[in-house]
């Protein structure tokens, strides 16, 4: 069974294979979703985010899982060199969707193991969680629209690229607020869908001089830097095509 | 400086003899093991340390035993906490990333795509990916 849903500003596909699989697993992963989204958008003025952005709403009267975000968001700043920042774009206002996708795919994923799910994918907007085996996985071509630069075979995975062929996001280096120069896409695998969302963001952000260095030295999570030169640095341990 | 990188990479390169593993395998047991080289001074730089994760694959045929081991990462999870850090880092960080030149894949049956969110171009993708699937049903 294959369901796409337009939530959190971005097409959301959950891909169970197993027809057996109860489908209301999956109202309830799409529930969750949009739960998420009435609680985290800064584009909907009632949400917690925006409603703490007006200084109506105390972060420690928040919901739980918006202090789990936040503390994991102040977490990804540290490890990241300050390159992932959910307060990138203004200093005043807190926007941590570059971590609630990622986070939320995870919990998405935790929901349909406990169900007992054991085959899936779920892609949000081109970060993606996979489980249970046998999965093929493009990396977007980043001059190229119809074609992919990679092909990944992998079982249990989260993928998370980012890059500036697309307009839905910019990328700023918070350093200096401007958009990183000669990386053109940063692809991260690892175990977990926020941690690799945010190193993805970091090291797009870290721009060509630091981004390939600097994931030379994750621990448990594996990069792919393409630069605007055209040349594609991968850690060793990068997956592939079987 | 050059010296104690060279040091360090030796040092941990020695352990890791090519083997043959041609033999009809009986018996064949995978480790991945992690393994840290010291720290090591690199000058005015500051310190690094090297550290390998290495698969090792032990084949048993009767009483004959064959050890391979594949490094299959390499971190460099301690490097010089230097100003002049990013221009080091250049040095020493690119032997250990491969490197090729960007051009497009064969698709075969890729079923998902990976890359940033651009609302209409992934929703594109997204059904791209599930007629795909559908003509497999």
């Amino acid at each position: 069974m294959q369901r796409v849903e337009h939530v959190m500003g971005m097409p959301i596909l959950v891909d169970v294979p197993d027809d057996a699989v109860d489908e209301r697993v999956v109202d309830d992963v799409f529930g969750w979703f949009r739960w998420v989204d009435r609680v985290f958008s800064t584009y909907k003025s009632d949400s917690e985010i925006s409603r703490i952005n007006r200084g109506e709403l105390e972060v420690g009267d928040a919901d739980q899982c918006v202090v789990t975000v936040l503390g994991l968001c102040e977490q990804a700043r540290a490890t990241t060199d300050g390159y992932f920042d959910a307060r990138a774009s203004s200093p005043e206002l807190l926007d941590p969707s570059g971590l609630v996708k990622g986070w939320s795919v995870d919990r998405a994923a935790a929901l349909l193991d406990s169900a007992g799910v054991r085959r899936y994918a779920v892609n949000a907007g081109g970060d993606l969680v996979v489980r249970g085996g046998g999965w093929t996985i493009g990396i977007q071509h980043p001059l190229e629209r119809g074609e992919v630069a990679k092909v990944l075979e992998v079982g249990d995975l989260a993928v998370a690229t980012s890059a500036d062929y697309a307009r839905g996001r910019h990328v700023l280096d918070p350093h200096t607020r401007r958009p990183p120069v000669g990386v053109l896409s940063v692809t991260i695998t690892g175990p977990g869908l926020a941690t690799a969302d945010a190193y993805a963001t970091a090291a797009f952000a870290m721009g060509a001089d630091r981004a390939p260095h600097w994931t030379a030295r994750l621990e448990g999570y594996e990069a792919m830097t393409i630069l605007a030169d055209g040349s594609v640095l991968s850690t060793p341990g990068f997956p592939g095509a079987a | 400086m050059r010296k104690a990188i060279t040091a360090v990479v030796a040092a941990v390169a020695i352990g890791i003899p090519v083997a043959d593993a041609t033999a009809a395998a009986r018996k064949v047991v995978t480790v991945t093991k992690t393994v840290t080289g010291t720290q090591a001074q690199a000058s005015r730089w500051g310190y690094v340390q090297v550290t390998l994760v290495v698969k090792k694959t032990t084949t048993t045929v009767g009483t004959k035993k064959t050890v391979v081991r594949k490094l299959t990462a390499v971190r460099v999870p301690v490097y010089p906490n230097h100003t002049d850090r990013s221009v080091y880092i250049n040095q020493q960080a690119l032997p250990w990333l491969k490197q090729e030149t960007l051009a497009a894949q064969l698709k075969g049956n890729v079923q998902l795509i990976s890359g940033a969110t651009d609302t209409s171009y992934a929703f594109n993708q997204s059904l791209q990916a599930a007629l795909l699937a559908a003509k497999k049903v």
